[in-house]
């Protein structure tokens, strides 16, 4: 016996409420946003079955698979590199369920495993978003080391973190296990705060 | 002695309800780099000062004549202020009061700001009677070795005697011992380019690299970019050097990728990056909202150009600590850019070329010099010149033999090389022994500093830290054209060996100038202490003593004598202690050696090293999915590894936690509970060969497993320990999801990824965390099927006979959720465990409460779990130490004997197979009320209590709700041959001593019974 | 420290876990004890040039080989641990 499906609940409920917070001004240096209506399914590619399956992405949804930390294709479904011959499919608002979508384009090529409430995705961008970034992240987010559709797997306040960047505002999106999803924020926040920092709806 | 013409008192500025603030005697009318617009008003020692933006608390001091500013360390000598910058020894402060205490601030490098309130260190009951100067008569017995000669009969005497005074008679500051109220930061910085120090060679570097295009990072200590060019007369390009700096800097500033930091002082060279610490706000009252304090830098360059210049050396000679002593680069510095005259009437006093500056800088400022001592038998025409211009009498051959003062300087006796003496008045000595190269940096990969006798100075180990080049004052050049070229060609070599292609570097002319110097260190027969070590209070006859006691090494030299130790790390010390240990040892300088220089390279604050991550952000936290229903149900957390987790869910009027977990235990016995096991570990491992990989790292054998089924496996290390156990459950022919204890999740992640990726890379699998994609619920009781048929979607059947103990299935909860659903159990009840996707875990926990509400359900913590474990006999933590087998506890039978798996080989060792292992046994009091403790050791009765005797320990204990009594698990020497005997729980820690018996480990339900209703 | 992960780049020495020696082979599961025991236990420890087992576990979750002075720590050369494993076992 069951009756109404269950509701869902932010990883950051609770933790990240929209608004101003840190140094006051006209713009805000970084804003930060929780990424919503995402689907996330890991990918990697049974053995020696590389070339086939970028084939078979390629075919369906014309995306080359990126071979180095990069991210390819757009809002609607990326893949993002996350290991040798490993990628996360990252979709917004995609209509049904991703993980059966890819199963039946992919089938026995590669093993998908659904990650989607798995992380937590956060947006920062800004002009201060490589400034307080850096208070954090060990990596060069300068524009000659870090472009968009540049990835990385790191850490970030020493929570594990994929980023990537979206575009030169700079916007950045970062991936990180949800249960670190409170004290992520509360970096990123911290961090923030001498530049001024918007708390935007998630979205 | 009549005041020179040019000190004019100043108009008193600043008045306020206190009355006027004094004057500032001390100040040029004149010059120097401060603002005079402005005013700020300070306090030291309680009393009221004024100085001017851009002075230091030292500059400041001495322009309102303070010259007595600290007590030494040991003796409790009056000391002032030796230089004007990071090597100060002598003027050690404490700033601020309250929680911004903070103690040896260096006053020369602390800057003005209004309010600021310093205070003198290391006097009692105050700076000019300060009773511990009586240190000054004992001290032979605070010579060099004393803390190891003096205090050690009779042994108890050394904490109750010998300590505390030895704290109270000598130490520096007091830390504030309050939190400290501010946050300090840390960040990273990448670069092509990095360059340590904005002095001339540091500029030209840094404009080199900038103009060629490099990412270029400049750190200066001081606030101002400069370097020794802010403290003297020169001309650059036919500019005065402040209006040459003006141009340079407006020229690095306006490139977007050079980044200047000032208040930085780079601390470390280490291996793929260095350390740098930016005093944000340290010259504040209180630091900005929202900024830090202070900063720390990683700074990862690709190349390095070390600019940091060079550290004056003092000379030494009897009473050569006397307030009013000055190097006489600082009093050309305070002279210069602070406008403030150190004295009225100076000698100077060197063995080079370079002090001749002093005596003309302090005739143009107007301040008398009675005469340049020189140590030189034969000094050149042009400081003859000088000497005559400044109306100072020159003495050649000569040196100053003794010093008249107490607590500040009155004059001088100097004896020249006929023996003749000559009394000098002065209020101020300047003197020069040279320059040393601020090297530290270049020597922390190890190289050693080399000595170079043409130089008469260190320079520079050959084995550089990589990337790293030296230019300018340390790397030896004292020219300032010299230290302008080398900067550039550095900085247009590391530019080069980033990829640009810089052009050739012009460096701009200069007026003339000369550094010839003899290298005379020390001299003999004056009257007084002589000090090489101002802020560790070693004097020559502690450098002498260490020799003829046979600490010749300079290693030993440093800890027997703690020369070179402390806070400024010797660094005005350093040279002149190697110079007189190779002399008194009749060895070379160069023979002699220098000792390693570590970073940091000045101080670091604790502070600074955490950033962000103090207090509640000292590590990342994990929270379940199910944190804030736990937190609304008044659970009490702990750490698991780094994860938040419920320990106990206490209900009003429970009157302690034993309380509570006996209740939670026991509903799940008799009735039903839920306990959140999201942070098990869960890898989520698929392909072709899964079944194959899982056979080879369990020691046990998957190949047969049903889909659908569930099996409990055992993982050992290589050497044949256990490492950690758990269920795995089938899903699909090429598909198991596994799962590992909560705090061996991440390192069984990366021991799976090396048996895949290094010993068996054929095998066609993949595998990846689903630990966070889950939330998984164990709901265990009873009655647990009664509420979760309440929530399973039909027409999915989930009775005894359709989904038996150890069945897993893909199924949807609540109206179409999608679920797994595993029958688990670690209590020995009837018990599932239910996962939904994770942003479902916290309805799920709220819909399963509602739902087991007509059958009394309860939630559980880690207790509770911990309580109904240890009454079926499961091992946990506790129990895996890395020390324990699979035969010591219990499942032995589990190893295939069929494969190869990690540890069978290890494990068949006779070591691990020895029947006089210690193996899991239970424990139960004899006397029934009596409480056990976890941690006691088991001992054989009637023996005595040593550790011969020592036969295993309680590894975990309970009080059980099901038995009435506690309960305990143990390992104990051949323990399953001793059922019923009766043993010794000792627990020497906290005094406890009972009798308990030895008992299978299975209290609760032996056969498994209640498992399979 | 930092190590040029051949996939991510050059990385500080936080992201990575070190294991050891990478110049051992695991034995095959009948070898004699004395195999086993110079598998687990015995190591050396050049003073020069040594390979060593390292896992970019905050990064690409890979295995690497590198090469390192135990004297300098200068890094002569990182390689993904499973093509070398996947070299030896066709060479073997
Ligand atoms: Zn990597």
């Amino acid at each position: 016996m069951s009756d109404t499906a269950l509701a869902a609940r932010s990883p950051l409920a609770g933790l990240l409420r929209p608004g101003r917070q840190g140094a006051r001004g006209d713009l805000p240096g970084v804003v930060v946003q929780e990424r919503t209506g995402l689907q996330i399914v890991s990918l990697a590619a049974r053995k020696g079955q590389e070339v086939p399956l970028m084939a078979a992405v390629r075919a369906a949804w014309g995306i080359d698979l990126p071979t180095t930390p990069r991210r390819v294709g757009d809002a609607r479904l990326a893949f993002v590199w996350s290991g040798p011959s490993q990628w996360l499919a990252v979709a917004t608002d995609w209509p049904g369920d991703l993980e059966a979508a890819l199963r039946a384009h992919l089938g026995g090529l590669g093993s998908l495993t659904d990650q989607g409430d798995g992380r937590v995705v956060l947006r920062v961008r800004g002009p201060h978003a490589r400034d307080a970034l850096a208070k954090g992240m060990a990596i060069d987010l300068h524009p000659r080391a870090f472009q968009p559709g540049d990835v990385a797997a790191t850490l970030a306040a020493h929570i594990g973190v994929q980023i990537w960047q979206l575009d030169e505002a700079p916007t950045y999106e970062m991936a990180a296990f949800r249960s670190t999803a409170g004290s992520l924020c509360d970096w990123i926040v911290a961090a923030s705060a001498e530049y001024g920092v918007e708390i935007v709806e998630p979205g | 002695m009549s005041a020179p013409a040019m000190i004019l008192p100043r108009q008193a500025v600043a008045t306020s309800a206190a009355g006027p603030a004094p004057a500032q005697p001390f100040r040029l009318a004149a010059g120097g780099l401060v603002d005079r617009t402005a005013t700020l008003d300070f306090t030291f020692d309680g009393r009221r000062y004024t100085g001017h933006p851009g002075d230091t608390l030292a500059s400041a001091l001495l322009a309102n004549g303070v010259r007595l500013v600290g007590r030494s360390f040991k003796y409790h000598r009056p000391r002032g202020i030796l230089s004007s910058g990071p090597e100060e020894p002598n003027a050690l402060v404490e700033l601020r009061s309250g929680a911004r205490r903070e103690p040896n601030t260096r006053a020369t490098m602390a800057e003005l700001f209004a309010g600021l309130e310093a205070r003198s260190q290391n006097r009692w009951p105050s700076l000019r009677f300060d009773l511990m100067g009586v240190n000054q008569l004992v001290a032979p017995i605070l010579a060099a070795g004393f803390y190891y000669k003096t205090f050690m009969w009779p042994a108890a005497f050394w904490e109750t005697v010998y300590e505390p005074l030895i704290r109270r008679a000598a130490g520096l500051g007091r830390a504030a011992g309050e939190p400290d109220p501010d946050h300090y930061e840390k960040a990273t910085l990448h670069c092509d380019v990095l360059v340590t120090g904005a002095g001339p060679a540091g500029l030209m570097a840094a404009l080199a690299a900038a103009r060629a295009g490099a990412r270029v990072v400049l750190c200066e200590e001081d606030v101002r970019l400069g370097g020794r060019l802010l403290a003297e007369r020169r001309t650059l390009d036919g500019l005065p050097a402040p209006d040459w700096l003006r141009g340079v800097e407006a020229e690095l500033r306006a490139m977007p990728d050079c980044r200047i930091l000032t208040r930085t002082t780079v601390f470390g060279a280490f291996d793929g990056a260095c350390g740098a610490v930016e005093r944000v706000s340290d010259h504040l009252a209180t630091p900005p909202e929202f900024q830090p304090r202070q900063r720390l830098w990683r700074i990862v360059a690709g190349r390095q150009v070390l600019a940091a210049g060079s550290i004056e050396r003092p000379l030494v000679f009897g009473g050569n600590d006397r307030p009013g002593i000055m190097l006489a680069g600082a009093v050309r510095s305070y002279l210069n850019r602070f406008g403030v005259a150190a004295g009225r009437r100076a000698v100077v006093f060197t063995n080079n070329d370079d002090a001749a500056c002093t005596v003309a800088d302090l005739a143009a400022a107007g301040v008398a010099v009675a005469a340049l001592v020189d140590m030189r038998r034969e000094v050149s025409p042009e400081i003859r010149r000088i000497a005559e211009a400044a109306g100072a009498s020159l003495l050649t051959d000569a040196a100053v033999t003794r010093v008249r003062g107490r607590t500040a300087l009155r004059g001088v006796e100097v004896t020249d090389g006929a023996g003749r003496r000559h009394a000098l008045d002065c209020d101020l000595l300047a003197m020069s022994g040279g320059w040393s190269p601020s090297l530290h940096l270049a020597s922390h990969h190890g190289g050693k500093a080399a000595w170079n006798e043409a130089r008469a100075t260190f320079l520079p180990p050959e084995q550089l830290p990589p990337g790293m080049a030296v230019a300018g004052a340390a790397n030896g050049d004292l020219l300032l054209a010299e230290c302008l070229a080398a900067g550039a060609r550095a900085g247009a070599a590391a530019a080069q060996a980033t990829g640009f292609r810089p052009a050739p570097p012009a460096t701009p002319s200069v007026d003339g100038e000369s550094t010839a110097s003899a290298p005379f260190w020390w001299v003999r027969g004056g009257r007084g202490k002589a000090f090489v070590d101002f802020q560790n209070d070693v004097g020559v006859e502690d450098v002498a003593l260490a020799n003829r006691e046979g600490f010749r090494s300079v290693e030993h030299l440093k800890r027997y004598t703690t020369l070179g130790m402390a806070t400024d790390q010797g660094k005005t010390s350093n040279a002149n202690g190697v110079a007189l240990l190779a002399e008194l040892s009749g060895r070379t300088i160069a023979g002699t050696g220098t000792t390693t220089f570590r970073p940091p390279y000045t101080p670091v604050a604790i502070g600074a090293l955490a950033g962000h991550h103090r207090g509640k952000a000292f590590r990342p936290v994990r929270r379940t999915p199910t944190h804030d229903w736990a937190a609304e149900q008044g659970a009490v957390f702990v750490e698991a590894g780094p994860w938040l987790r419920a320990q106990y869910f206490p209900r009003p009027g429970e009157s302690d936690w034993l309380e509570t977990v006996t209740r939670e235990a026991r509903t799940v016995r008799e009735a039903v509970g839920l306990c959140d096991v999201t942070t098990l570990g869960k890898i989520d491992i698929q392909g072709p060969d899964a079944a194959t990989f899982l056979e080879r790292v369990y020691i046990n054998t998957w190949k047969a497993l049903p889909v659908g089924r569930a099996r409990y496996g055992v993982m050992l290390r290589e050497d044949g320990m256990v490492m950690d156990d758990g269920t795995t459950a089938r899903l699909a022919e090429d598909r198991f999801v596994m799962t590992t204890t909560t705090v061996n999740a991440v390192r069984v992640s990366q021991h799976l990824e090396f048996c895949h990726q290094w010993l068996w890379p054929e095998l066609d699998v993949q595998m990846i965390s689903v630990t966070e994609q889950w939330a998984q619920i164990a709901v265990a009781g009873p009655r647990s099927r009664a509420v979760l048929e309440r929530v399973v979607d039909a027409p999915f059947d989930i009775g005894n006979d359709a989904f038996p103990h150890m069945a897993c299935a893909a199924l949807t909860v609540c109206g179409g959720i999608k679920a797994r659903l595993f029958r688990l159990s670690f209590s020995g009840e009837m018990a599932y465990e239910i996962a939904v996707p994770a942003r479902f875990g916290d309805a799920l926990a709220r819909r399963l409460m509602e739902a087991g509400a007509p059958f009394g359900i309860t939630p559980y913590g880690t207790e509770a779990l911990g309580v109904l474990r240890i009454e079926k006999g499961h091992v946990a933590g506790n129990e895996l130490t890395g020390q324990t087998t699979a035969a010591d506890l219990g499942l032995g039978r589990m190893m295939s004997r069929k494969k190869d798996f990690i540890g069978r080989a290890m494990a068949q060792r006779p070591g691990l197979t020895d029947p006089a292992r210690p193996v899991l046994v239970g424990l139960r009091p004899v006397d029934r009320a009596a409480r056990l403790r976890g941690g006691a050791h088991l001992l054989p009765r009637g023996a005595e209590s040593t550790a011969a005797h020592d036969q295993g320990y309680l590894t975990s204990v309970a009080f059980s709700p099901a038995l009435g009594h506690w309960i305990g698990l143990g390992l104990l020497v051949r323990g399953r041959e001793r059922m019923g005997e009766i043993v010794r729980a000792h627990d020497p820690v906290r005094g406890g001593d009972l009798e308990v018996e030895v008992v299978p480990p299975v209290f609760v339900d032996p056969e498994g019974a209640r498992l399979h209703v | 420290m930092r190590i040029a992960c051949p996939f991510c780049g050059p990385r500080g020495s936080e992201e990575y876990t070190y294991l050891g020696d990478a110049t051992v082979r695991r034995p095959e599961g009948d070898a004699p004890s004395e195999a086993w025991f110079a598998y687990v236990y015995l190591r050396d420890n050049p003073a020069g040039r040594h390979r060593e087992l390292w896992y970019h576990g905050a990064g690409c979750r890979s295995w690497l080989v590198v090469e390192r002075d135990m004297r300098s720590h200068d890094i002569l050369s990182v390689a993904p641990a499973r093509d070398m494993a996947l070299a030896r076992g066709r060479a073997a």
